[in-house]
C-alpha cells in the first residue's frame, strides 16, 4: 500500500498527527517500567492522550484528503521516510531523565503551538487544538514539576537531567526551521520560536539546569522524512503485527 | 415513521446508557450526546456526539452503545456523528450530576481544580497523591482529615 498526502493543510496536520503518535509509542515503552505505580499510571495516561489526539489529526487528515485512508493506515503502512515528526520525540527512553526531558521540551512546543492553532481558519483544527490544550495542560504540570525535582534533587538527578537536555537540544534547531507550509498553517511561527526559549530558559533557570549550546547533528529536516537511527526500530516494534497480519482485528 | 413525540422520547431512551466507566452517571448527564435529530423522509436518526478525552478509551464504546440502545427498541436506522466543537467540558455537569459523582465517592470537579472535597468527610482539607489516576479523567487524591483515598474528576 502507497500512502499518499496531496494536499499542503493535509501535510501540516500530519506533521502534528505524526509527532503525537511516535511520543505515544515511545511513552507506551514506559508502561509497565514507570519508577513507580503513580508514576507508571501518569506516563500511559499521557500517552493516551498522544494517541488520541493523533487519532483526531489523522482523521482530519483524511477528510482533508477526502478519505482515501484512515488512520490505522497512516500510522502502520508509511515507511519511515514517510514520517513527518520532529526528531525530539523519537529518542528513546535512556533513562527517567530523558523521559521527562524530552516531555518538557515537547509540552512547551505543544502549547504554544496549539494555543495558535485554537484560532486557525480551519475549524476542526481550531476546535481540536482548544480540547487539547486543556490535556497538555496536565502534561506540562508533570513535566515541569519532575524537571524541578531532578534538577534541584541531587547531584546525580541533577547531572543526569544536564546529560538528557544536552542530547535532546541538539534536535530543537529544525523545530524552527519553518518552510512554506508552516508559515502559512502556523499563525506565528516566529512567536513560536520566541516563547519557546523564553518558557524553556525560565524552567532550566528555576531548576539549576543549564541549556547549553550543542551542534545539531549533520542530518535533514523532518520535514522531508528525515530521522535519527531510532526511528527505524521504533516503528518495527510499532508496525510488527497490523504487517504481518494485515486482517488482524481488535 | 419517527415522530416528534417520539423523538423527546429518545433523550430519554439514550439517558438510560450508563458511561462505562463511571456507571452512575449516564451519557445524556455526561454531556457525550448533543443533538439528536430525525430524518423522517428517510425514516433515519441522526445522533451528534462530543468526545469527553481525545484519548478516552471508551471512545468507540460510547458509539457502539448508542447503536445497541436505539436497536433494542427497533430503531436501525442511525448515524452517529462525532464532533469536537463545542469542546466538551466539564463545565456542563449539573450540580445534581456533580452530586451523583459525590455519593459515589468520586469528587466532582471545581473550576481550576482548586477546592477537592473529600467524598466521605466532606472536609475540602485534601492534597493531591498524584495528577493521573485509574482513568483519564480522574486523579488521586487523599484526605487530611480522615485519611481517605479518593479520585477527583479532573476539571476539562
Ligand atoms: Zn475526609
Amino acid at each position: 500500500m502507497k500512502i499518499t498526502i496531496e494536499n499542503k493543510d493535509a501535510m501540516s496536520v500530519i506533521r502534528l498527527a505524526d509527532t503525537s503518535v511516535i511520543l505515544a509509542q515511545r511513552l507506551a515503552e514506559m508502561c509497565s517500567n514507570g519508577l513507580t505505580l503513580e508514576e507508571d499510571i501518569a506516563l500511559s495516561n499521557i500517552s493516551l492522550d498522544l494517541f488520541g489526539r493523533a487519532d483526531e489529526l489523522y482523521k482530519i487528515a483524511a477528510r482533508i484528503e477526502g478519505n482515501k485512508f484512515t488512520p490505522d493506515e497512516y500510522v502502520f503502512h508509511r515507511n519511515e521516510r514517510e514520517y513527518y515528526n520532529i526528531k525530539l520525540v523519537e529518542q528513546p527512553n535512556h533513562d527517567f531523565a530523558w523521559v521527562i526531558a524530552r516531555q518538557l521540551l515537547h509540552d512547551i512546543y505543544a502549547k504554544e503551538l496549539f494555543t495558535q492553532l485554537s484560532t486557525s481558519s480551519n475549524h476542526e483544527v481550531a476546535g481540536l487544538s482548544q480540547k487539547v490544550l486543556k490535556e497538555i495542560k496536565y502534561s506540562y504540570m508533570h513535566s515541569h514539576d519532575w524537571t524541578n525535582r531532578l534538577g534541584l534533587g541531587t547531584a546525580e538527578s541533577n547531572e543526569r537531567m544536564q546529560r538528557a537536555l544536552d542530547h535532546l537540544m541538539k534536535y530543537v534547531d529544525e523545530l524552527f526551521n519553518f518552510d512554506e507550509l508552516d508559515k502559512k498553517f502556523i499563525p506565528d511561527p516566529e512567536k513560536l520560536k520566541a516563547v519557546w526559549f523564553s518558557e524553556v530558559d525560565k524552567i532550566l533557570g528555576e531548576s539549576n539546569l543549564k541549556r547549553n549550546a550543542v551542534a545539531p547533528p549533520s542530518m535533514r529536516d523532518f520535514r522531508e522524512g528525515f530521522h535519527s537511527e531510532h526511528m527505524g526500530h521504533l516503528l518495527s516494534i510499532m508496525q510488527f503485527l497490523p504487517r504481518a497480519y494485515p486482517d488482524a482485528k481488535w | 415513521m419517527v415522530t416528534q413525540k417520539e423523538f423527546g422520547h429518545l433523550w430519554e431512551l439514550l439517558s438510560e446508557i450508563p458511561d462505562p466507566e463511571i456507571p452512575v452517571i449516564n451519557l445524556v448527564e455526561l454531556g457525550v450526546i448533543r443533538h439528536i435529530e430525525e430524518k423522517p423522509d428517510q425514516d433515519k436518526i441522526i445522533v451528534t456526539i462530543t468526545p469527553t478525552y481525545t484519548g478516552c478509551p471508551a471512545k468507540k464504546l460510547f458509539q457502539d452503545l448508542i447503536l445497541e440502545k436505539l436497536a433494542s427498541k427497533g430503531y436501525h436506522n442511525v448515524e452517529i456523528i462525532s464532533q469536537l466543537f463545542p469542546v466538551w467540558s466539564t463545565d456542563w455537569l449539573t450540580d445534581e450530576t456533580k452530586e451523583k459523582l459525590l455519593k459515589e465517592g468520586i469528587s466532582p470537579p471545581t473550576i481550576g481544580d482548586k477546592i477537592v472535597q473529600c467524598p466521605k468527610c466532606k472536609s475540602t482539607d485534601t492534597k493531591m497523591v498524584s495528577a493521573f489516576g485509574s482513568t483519564p479523567c480522574q486523579s488521586l487524591y487523599t484526605c487530611n482529615i480522615c485519611s481517605e483515598p479518593f479520585n477527583y474528576f479532573k476539571c476539562y
